[in-house]
């Protein structure tokens, strides 16, 4: 089996592969796959500004190389 | 969307209202898009609050006139009477590292599919998994919650992966060039690998 940790982000965007690990269909491939949540309250300040917000967002784990794969 | 109560009925009348967003997010990029054909792009007046929980409570609160949601927050507001005044789809992607070799991401990419077909043959059987998300239940519990009866289904629109055209992907590029979102500097012949065949016409 192969490693592979995925984040997990918004609910909406990641039924199908909470699906996928639950139901087998990722160790039917070889796939032992793992979740780190995204650092979804990372950018909650109020503003008006785009620049004030980081556009990297609460994909952190991805930028650390904690995860080698997310959804947007 | 909007409250329940709200005096905006379509989306022409938010015009220097604050419309709750995530900056740099779909819900940023789909709020331009969907209030740029009723008002001036200078009366547009998003305001970035993150999250969907924090942008739909700052929208039930007042703070903001509208948030934009996506589900499971769309169909609780609904739920408890508020308005949609608009609504649009994106196109949602898988994003790999560099490190990822092409057969683990085609075995992802297989799993992930045979769960869009398991989803799509029976959706409301798989909606637990956003009705008992934590940061959604525990907001949708004030208000009585949702039951998968409550989702409209055709919102819900999981695909495998299909071909990206360099059509669209100049449209986009122009598009968020436009509005200052991306800078002219970046190239769009680099950043699609198609990987996909393209789709053949009937009749060809």
């Amino acid at each position: 089996m192969k490693k592979v940790v995925s984040e997990i982000s918004g609910i909406v965007f990641s039924i199908p592969w909470l699906m996928a690990k639950d139901y087998g269909l990722f160790a039917d491939e070889g796939i032992d796959m793992h979740f780190v949540k995204a650092q979804g309250d990372r950018e909650n300040r109020v503003t008006f500004n785009p620049e004030e917000v980081d556009p990297i967002l609460g994909h952190t784990p991805y930028e650390d190389k904690m995860v080698s794969i997310y959804r947007a | 969307m909007v409250r329940p109560d709200s005096p905006h009925n379509y989306p022409g009348t938010l015009g220097h209202k604050p419309v709750a967003v995530s900056f740099h997010a779909a819900a940023h990029y789909v709020a331009l898009r969907l209030l740029e054909g009723y008002i001036p792009n200078e009366k547009i007046n998003l305001v970035s609050y993150g999250s969907p929980r924090r942008r739909f409570e700052a929208m039930l609160n007042g703070e903001a006139d509208a948030c934009v949601v996506m589900e499971p927050w769309i169909t609780l507001g609904e739920k408890i009477g508020c308005k949609s005044l608009a609504e649009g789809h994106y196109l949602g992607a898988e994003n790999a590292s560099d490190d990822m070799d092409a057969e683990t991401f085609a075995a992802i990419n297989r799993a992930v599919g045979r769960a869009i077909d398991m989803f799509n043959a029976d959706k409301r059987k798989y909606l637990h998994y956003m009705i008992d998300a934590p940061d959604f239940a525990e907001v949708a519990a004030r208000y009585g919650g949702v039951a998968p009866e409550d989702f409209h289904l055709p919102r819900l629109r999981y695909t495998k992966d299909t071909y990206y055209s360099q059509e669209i992907v100049e449209d986009t590029y122009n598009w968020m060039v436009r509005w200052g979102l991306l800078s002219e500097t970046a190239c769009t012949a680099n950043l699609v690998e198609n990987r996909q065949e393209a789709p053949v016409a009937v009749g060809d």
